[in-house]
């Protein structure tokens, strides 16, 4: 029945609105109604091609004209919060890009709000559904690794390799561009989801490569009050990695964990015959631990994520896995080593 | 009646340091192929397993090998070519770095001298093209295929990212246009590749677009099968090859099963075509030897 379909809108139609789009299409619990854009290219094919799905280039209209159960946002950050408010007060389940918002505290008013009125509130950080680093934290939650000491959270890719003019929004700090908001937040993220929310930040430093108004790199030590320590790296202009990669590194009492979206390399100083594992270096692939998805577009973690917001809209009882306040919790960490850059990262 | 398609053919993954399990086996790979001669060794030892396709995916690098076949094809023997189209990350990219309509502009428009009178259009034009998605769609192939200029291009696929998100928006005429653009413009088969098999199949049928090579990861395993081995069974018993001959990639699921076992599996199925890349003689004729299909 058409009518028991949950109506959902997509505002802001760039890559990841395109790529949402063709993922929740598939799911047969999903009607998508309308979408938002401002680009009058995108409009006129959508328009043409997909005659069911209204279109609009103020998202203001879409929601007064539109009787909506759900909305994904992927517009520029520095629209969010307003878009989210706006949905809230409408009833709307909220699917938001990362990093949500770019100001920890409109963040943190949201993931209030939200759970109040007791909607389904989900941040695309897509690695907490890749099967690698699911795997990597049931490990940890299991104490196979035991008490974690240190780690390093890594992020490459090769997303800006040439000197821009510096007139798009990712070229802004304020609009939430800049490799801390668009690539580091991933990899902060994962240690939020991996080991916890750090305690403090310390040893911030911001490098600019190619971008003139934005960091195209980042560092940082993360500290927690139980003696737990780490670092951050990231980089957006290293062109030795083809694909975009988030690698983690844990040394625990137990063992130690290499893992990349790809696989794990785990060293065990006893043998855990439960895991399958065995005393020194053994290595889990993809091919191990893959869940398949109903609809493959662009990885199984960005299917995963969209049917889970589905799921939870479905049923109110099931936890969401990548909340507003999760990503609340990112903000925080990328406020701090911005404060603490400011402080103490330059001469 | 489709005309029949090569039953092995080779593929690229391996020169590009392309690896779906490991990173670290595609760096060593991307290592051992830093220089186009090793790439065409591999080729050669490919041709005397009795090798005579080879599919190749538009990156930066297939143009030098694809100027290297044409300019040289009296050193080898008559080849058929399964070109793959675009490579997704060259756009994914630049629509990060960019935006969805610079890119287009950027691809379509800065080297004016390769679309002719096309190329007289003004810069910002790809706006005006956003009225029509076919126009678009035939541009970028031609731009694309510019590189097998003169090689024998027997079918042509669109890439699977590509393929299975147009699938996901589900519109028919982008599908049948690309179809039909391939067979009158290339004379060559059209082919899509998906990660969705079953699913993509029957949305052809129902559209009736007919004739189209199918490729599909397809291993004992299940791996980059979506939704479930069960479907890709299925699908593939109940094929008429006249209508979709299918052809499976990823039998090895990246070197997670061992070939003996993986072309077993393989040889019971009904398919009509395996695809593989293998960067030894050893592999690749054992490879040769255990398919039987």
């Amino acid at each position: 029945m058409a009518d028991s379909k949950i109506k959902l809108a997509i505002i802001g139609m760039g890559r990841m609105g395109i790529t949402h789009y063709s993922i929740i299409n598939s799911h047969p619990d999903i009607q998508i109604t309308a979408v938002a854009d401002t680009s009058s290219l995108v409009l006129n094919l959508i328009k043409k091609y997909l005659k069911g799905t209204n279109t609009y280039s103020d998202y203001n209209k879409l929601f007064e004209n539109e009787s909506l159960d759900a909305i994904i946002v992927c517009t520029p950050p520095t629209l969010h919060y307003p878009i989210a408010q706006e949905a809230a007060q409408r009833g709307i389940h909220v699917f938001s890009e990362k990093p949500f918002t770019t100001d920890n505290q409109k963040a943190g008013e949201l993931a209030e709000l939200f759970s109040q009125k007791k909607l389904t509130n989900q941040v695309g950080y897509v690695n907490r559904f890749n099967d690698i680093f699911k795997t990597v934290k049931q490990y940890i939650e299991d104490d196979v690794i035991g008490n974690i000491i240190r780690f390093k959270s890594e992020m490459y890719s090769r997303t800006i390799t040439k000197s821009e003019d510096g007139n798009t929004w990712r070229d802004s700090r304020e609009n939430g561009g800049g490799a801390v908001y668009e690539v580091a937040s991933h990899a902060i993220d994962l240690v939020n989801f991996l080991i916890g929310k750090p305690d403090k930040v310390t040893g911030s430093s911001l490098t600019n490569i190619f971008s003139k108004n934005v960091e195209d790199a980042v560092n940082a030590t993360f500290l927690f009050e139980n003696g737990t320590s780490g670092t951050l790296n990231v980089n957006w202009s290293d062109e030795s990695f083809r694909k975009p990669t988030n690698k983690i590194e844990i040394f625990g009492s137990k063992g130690k964990i290499l893992a990349d979206q790809h696989g794990i390399k785990i060293f065990m100083k006893n043998a855990c015959p439960e895991k399958n594992l065995r005393v020194g270096w053994n290595t889990l692939y993809i091919t191990d631990v893959f869940q398949p998805v109903p609809f493959y577009v662009r990885g199984n973690e960005f299917t995963a994520q969209l049917y889970h917001f589905v799921e939870c809209i479905n049923d109110k009882k099931i936890e969401n896995k990548c909340t507003f306040s999760n990503a609340k919790d990112t903000l925080d960490i990328i406020q701090a080593i911005f404060n603490d850059y400011e402080l103490n990262g330059k001469f | 009646m489709m005309q029949p398609i090569d039953k092995v053919i080779f593929g690229d993954n391996q020169f590009f340091g392309i690896n779906h399990m490991s990173q670290e086996k595609a760096q060593q790979l991307a290592e051992k192929f830093f220089d186009n001669p090793s790439i065409f060794n591999v080729y050669r030892m490919a041709f005397d397993s009795g090798i005579r396709a080879i599919m190749l995916n538009s990156n930066d690098r297939a143009k030098d090998i694809c100027e290297h076949f044409t300019s040289n094809k009296t050193d080898y023997p008559e080849i058929s070519w399964y070109p793959s189209i675009p490579y997704p990350h060259k756009y994914a990219n630049l629509i990060s770095e960019k935006g969805i309509v610079p890119t287009l502009n950027e691809v379509l428009f800065k080297n004016n001298s390769a679309l002719g009178v096309l190329g007289m259009i003004t810069k910002g034009s790809a706006a005006v093209l956003g009225k029509d998605a076919i126009k678009l769609m035939k541009m970028l192939i031609d731009i694309e295929m510019k590189m097998f200029k003169g090689l024998n291009a027997k079918v042509i696929f669109l890439q699977n990212i590509i393929t299975d998100l147009l699938l996901g928006f589900g519109v028919k005429e982008i599908f049948q246009e690309y179809c039909y653009y391939i067979e009158k413009k290339y004379k060559a088969l059209p082919g899509l590749i998906t990660q969705n098999m079953p699913f993509l199949k029957s949305k052809l049928e129902e559209w009736e677009i007919e004739g189209v090579v199918i490729c599909s990861s397809f291993n004992k395993i299940g791996y980059l099968m979506s939704p479930d081995m069960e479907s890709y069974i299925s699908a593939v018993k109940a094929n008429d090859p006249s209508k979709y001959q299918l052809m499976a990639m990823s039998t090895l699921a990246s070197g997670a099963i061992p070939s003996k076992e993986a072309y077993e599996f393989i040889n019971r199925q009904n398919i009509q075509s395996v695809v593989f890349g293998a960067s030894s003689k050893k592999h690749i004729d054992e490879t040769v030897s255990l398919i039987d299909i």
